[in-house]
């Protein structure tokens, strides 16, 4: 659905770029996580597969269209979420939807139940301006459901947002993609990303690092640790031990042997660690 | 439809913003100055100093003709008395009209005021009184009437083309640009590009609502200082023209800028060159070719055209059809720049 090869682009139209060389294929139905701290060019990316900023170099097709040579109609199958809320402060919530429906040629959805999935239902016909931040950003996500796209790109859907809202937005993501709907999820937050994504890139300075799936990443960089609770003179102590490590193997059978254990859980490398692990840079 | 639909939306948006009760409240101030503070005619206070050598009746004639124009007249037996009191008032004129070998032979002192125009006026009544007193009486000078047959507006309907142009036709200029930048700045701009929505699309809506406050402040003038004078058909067509071409050069302007502050002084320094050709239309005698190749100079006289009793066509449609002609070009320029720079 999404195809992008060596992919540059520079705001000041000279060798200092946001994006360097990316490439990546994202297959129908799938849903990418697109992973990296900030200003590492992932909005940057999402802007020129959606049109916003001209492709300058390299090759991008987004829903068989070739984004070098922009067709309006692309828009019909794809819908677009900003990382920054951006709807008409003096229109209320719901004639911001209304307004926004009448622009595609493809069937929408009904305004009213977008904003009851979020929870906006009860604020309707209040002027946007008056919304919270929240709020505002709740009304940008639905709205870019509206034309039941094919490919949903996502620019930090959940970021911002109180948890158990993020994890209202979470399950929205989820039920789309059973419904067979592609996307491409920008975040730097990893528990999004783990439980979402089927593959996961993760970008850096502009440039791609790697891409894998969060399963497979955790195989690969993810040692096993585990975690022992044990008496000693009198107080606990707890340790990270690893299970590859041959020397905290050793350790650990000493403290199997004495006995005096309270506590052991094994505990999975998260994909945050993995990150740092790999790129050697955290997230924040 | 897509057109439809955003045209309504930013008609709604205007109405719920502060600019275009700005407009209409200008045009009714604008209304109210006119009808109660500018009288309908202004009157020039000069005072001529006259010595008429001629038989009563052609005294009387002049003395009737230039007193209906507004001039203060006083007889003078001589002309030393004439010389001596314009001498001594530096807005007067002198003037002494004497026989001499069945000619007649008018002689003016001006002081540089309106002197075209007071020559024609006292050459006209004196001779106007000739032919009637001697029918076989034959001038040997003629009279050249420097206005021709135009008509004189009164005074608060020669100043309605200069509001017009102004308000109805290129305010648009500044306003069109402000409301792409508002968009900018909200980010609504990108949430509409990534609908099927063309450019072309969002940049018609918003000169069409240019044109609704356009229309509504220009006839809202026209309607209460013109009333039944104006020829409102001429007068619609000509400011749907205007407008559309200042609000197409506005959105030329702004395509080049990505924000208000930067776009400002561009806009600005527009407005400005384009009010000039309101200081050469009140003041014919100043018409360098500078001012007469702006824009707005015929502009104006066609909006003045559309006051007259009998409206020149030819050069009311003229400007019609070239302002649309240019609208034209800065509209598909703006699409064409705004396609790539729209959401930058
Ligand atoms: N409009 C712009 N003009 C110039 N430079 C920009 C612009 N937008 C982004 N950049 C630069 O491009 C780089 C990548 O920015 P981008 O917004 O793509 O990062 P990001 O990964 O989305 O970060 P975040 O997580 O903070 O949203 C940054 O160095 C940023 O400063
Ligand atoms: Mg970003």
């Amino acid at each position: 659905m999404i195809k992008v090869e060596g992919l540059y682009h520079s705001y000041s139209h000279d060798d200092k770029y946001a994006v360097r060389d990316a490439s990546f294929e994202i297959t129908r139905g799938e849903v990418f996580g697109f992973l990296g701290p900030s200003g590492a060019g992932k909005s940057t990316t999402q802007g020129v597969l959606t049109g916003l900023l001209q492709l300058q170099k390299g090759n991008v097709s987004v829903a068989g269209y070739d984004v070098k040579k922009p067709v309006r109609k692309m828009f019909n199958k794809i819908g677009v979420s900003f990382e920054q809320s951006n709807v008409y402060g003096k229109l209320t919530a719901l004639e911001n939807l209304e307004f926004y429906r009448k622009l595609f040629d493809v069937p929408t959805r009904d305004a009213m139940e977008l904003l009851e999935i979020v929870g906006l239902d009860h604020v309707a016909n209040q002027r946007a301006a008056e919304f919270s931040k929240g709020m505002k950003h709740r009304l940008t996500f639905i709205r870019s459901m509206i034309n039941n796209p094919e490919i949903w790109f996502l620019d930090e859907p959940t970021t911002g947002l109180d948890p158990a809202i993020a994890s209202e937005i979470k399950d929205i993501i989820k039920r789309e993609k059973e419904k067979g709907t592609t996307v491409f999820l920008t975040t730097h937050n990893m528990f999004v990303a783990d439980e979402l994504c089927d593959r996961v890139g993760f970008i850096i300075d502009g440039e791609i690092k790697l891409i894998d799936s969060p399963r497979n990443l955790k195989l690969q960089y993810g040692e096993k640790l585990v975690e022992v609770d044990y008496r000693k003179n009198g107080g606990t102590v707890r340790e990270k031990l690893s299970f590859i490590d041959e020397s905290d193997r050793r350790r650990l059978n000493e403290i199997v042997n004495t006995g005096a254990i309270e506590m052991m859980h094994t505990k999975e490398a998260t994909l945050e660690e993995i990150f740092i692990k790999v790129t050697g840079r955290g997230l924040e | 439809m897509k057109l439809l639909y955003s045209f309504l939306k930013d008609m709604r948006l205007s109405f719920k913003s502060f600019y275009i009760y700005i407009e209409i409240g200008f045009a009714l101030i604008f209304v109210a100055i006119m009808l109660f503070v500018v009288p309908e005619n202004i009157r020039p206070q000069v005072t001529v100093y006259a010595h008429i050598d001629l038989p009563e009746s052609y005294l009387s004639a002049a003395e009737g003709a230039l007193s209906k124009e507004g001039y203060d007249i006083t007889m003078l037996s001589s002309r030393e008395e004439v010389e001596s009191e314009i001498a001594s008032h530096r807005s007067s004129v002198g003037l002494v009209v004497s026989p001499e070998g069945g000619k007649i032979v008018y002689d003016y002192i001006l002081q540089g005021y309106e002197s075209e125009k007071f020559k024609n006026v006292i050459k006209a009544s004196i001779e106007g009184t000739f032919v009637k007193m001697a029918p076989g009486f034959q001038d040997v000078t003629s009279v050249t009437t420097i206005e021709g047959d135009i008509e004189k507006l009164s005074t608060r309907l020669n100043m309605l083309p200069v509001f017009l142009g102004l308000n109805a036709a290129f305010m648009g200029l500044f306003i069109i640009a402000a409301y792409i930048f508002l968009d900018k700045e909200e980010g609504t701009i990108k949430a509409f590009a990534v609908t099927p929505a063309k450019v072309w699309h969002y940049l018609a809506s918003k000169m069409g609502v240019m044109l609704v406050t356009g229309l509504l402040s220009g006839l809202i003038a026209t309607v209460f200082i013109a009333g039944g004078k104006a020829h409102y058909f001429h007068l619609i067509m000509l400011i749907i023209s205007l407008n559309a071409f200042g609000s197409a050069l506005g959105l030329f302007i702004a395509s080049f800028f990505d924000t208000m502050t930067k776009a400002m002084g561009w806009l600005y320094v527009s407005i400005i060159i384009l009010a000039f050709a309101a200081v050469s239309y009140y003041m014919p005698a100043f018409s360098p070719l500078v001012i007469r190749i702006l824009p707005s100079y015929p502009m104006l006289f066609a909006f003045r055209e559309t006051l007259h009793e009998v409206v020149d066509l030819g050069y009311v449609y003229a400007n019609v059809g070239g302002f649309a002609a240019a609208a034209v070009v800065f509209f598909l320029l703006s699409n064409y720049r705004f396609k790539k720079t729209l959401t930058v």
